[in-house]
């Protein structure tokens, strides 16, 4: 492909990564229907499966954008489209986290008090949960799960929010080195990135597994297993595909990629990092303190 | 001391939300974008550190550690 005016837009030939990605989320999410709703599902393949396509496309698409772009074959109209992307990205990402943040406020400040006889709930209450006292946390009247115990915040989650925190600021000392044109100083904090992010999900396995074995807290202890759960394992997933990202932008910063004043890639990378923090002290507060 | 806590959290969305403008608006030349994540740090760690401090002194209460369902 001959490099491109400034006004040409690039079409790239056979883009097959976007439907291998499809295939891959379909495939993924088969598998955790799977897993959750069979009495006996066994080691989840499907889901194993779903992962290595998703795996496999984000190589596969990185590698083919990392190359068309030192080739030079993008110009400012391709520039402002992955701003665009980047922007569209973030706002579905925004929607995903207010989805779940907004279902934990729901229930514990109408669902539960409701079911506890507050306000229209009075009737409900007697009449159908009688003796319930809607109290956050809780598994609701019918006692989902049976008895557990929550995460003390001031353990291992606080541990791991000082964790993301010094992430947050080895990588931004980062960004600040590149712009600096100081490459190697980018090099050894970007590293200390991936290890802090590494670490963090190290321990969110381990609270997990103190949840499931000792406090008998799991995905099925009602409303507050499934908002526990769901805000925090997907917050899990998004480290885990920020501390994937950082290292592929660590290896492009070894190899003499991006410049002092021209470097999306790494810069787009480090917003999400920024903005999974951000998540992260939400969770911390609204989800282990409060 | 709830408020302090909100506060801080909305000025750290509100600095997150500038580095985002900067980033998209941008050609990368700026140096908007680094700033505005540079002071979201900075926020975030004070917010820490106030939440430790809160806890200490019993101005926020907490959930945990209780047993339920009794």
């Amino acid at each position: 492909m001959s490099e491109l005016s400034k006004d040409q837009y690039y079409v790239p030939h056979l883009a097959k990564w976007p439907i291998v990605g499809s295939i891959g989320l379909t495939v993924t999410v088969l598998g955790a229907i799977n897993q959750l709703n069979s009495e006996n599902p066994g080691t989840p393949w499907v889901l194993y499966l779903g992962f290595a396509i998703i795996l496999l496309m984000m190589f596969g698409w990185f590698g083919e954008v990392i190359k068309e772009s030192e080739d030079s074959l993008y110009n400012t109209q391709v520039d402002t489209s992955f701003r665009m992307g980047m922007i569209w990205f973030i706002f579905s990402e925004v929607m995903f986290f207010a989805a779940f943040f907004g279902a934990l406020f729901y229930a514990r400040n109408f669902s539960v008090p409701w079911l506890g006889g507050e306000g229209t709930g009075l009737s409900t209450n007697e009449v159908l949960w009688n003796g319930y006292e809607g109290v956050w946390p809780t598994n609701g009247p019918a006692d989902m799960g049976g008895r557990f115990e929550i995460i003390d915040p001031y353990h291992l989650p606080l541990v791991n929010t000082l964790l993301l925190l010094a992430s947050s600021v080895t990588i931004t000392i980062a960004h600040h080195a590149l712009r600096a044109n100081s490459r190697k100083q980018t090099i050894i904090w970007l590293i200390a990135t991936v290890l802090l992010g590494a670490t963090f999900l190290f321990y969110q396995v381990e609270e997990y597994v103190e949840a499931y074995t000792h406090l008998n807290l799991t995905l099925g202890s009602g409303i507050y297993g499934s908002t526990f759960f769901m805000l925090t394992g997907f917050h899990g997933m998004h480290v885990t595909l920020g501390a994937i990202m950082i290292t592929i932008i660590t290896i492009r910063v070894i190899r003499g990629h991006f410049k002092p004043e021209s470097h999306f890639g790494f810069e787009a990378v480090a917003w999400y990092w920024h903005f999974v923090d951000v998540v992260w002290l939400g969770l911390f507060i609204f989800v282990y303190i409060i | 001391m709830k408020y302090v806590i909100v506060i801080l959290l909305l000025f750290i969305i509100f600095s997150l939300g500038s580095a985002m403008f900067y980033l998209v608006k941008g050609q990368g030349k700026s140096q908007n974008t680094v700033r505005f994540l540079t002071v979201r740090v900075v926020l975030s760690v004070l917010l820490f550190l106030f939440i430790i401090l809160a806890a200490k002194m019993g101005w926020i209460e907490t959930h945990s550690p209780h047993f339920l369902n009794p």
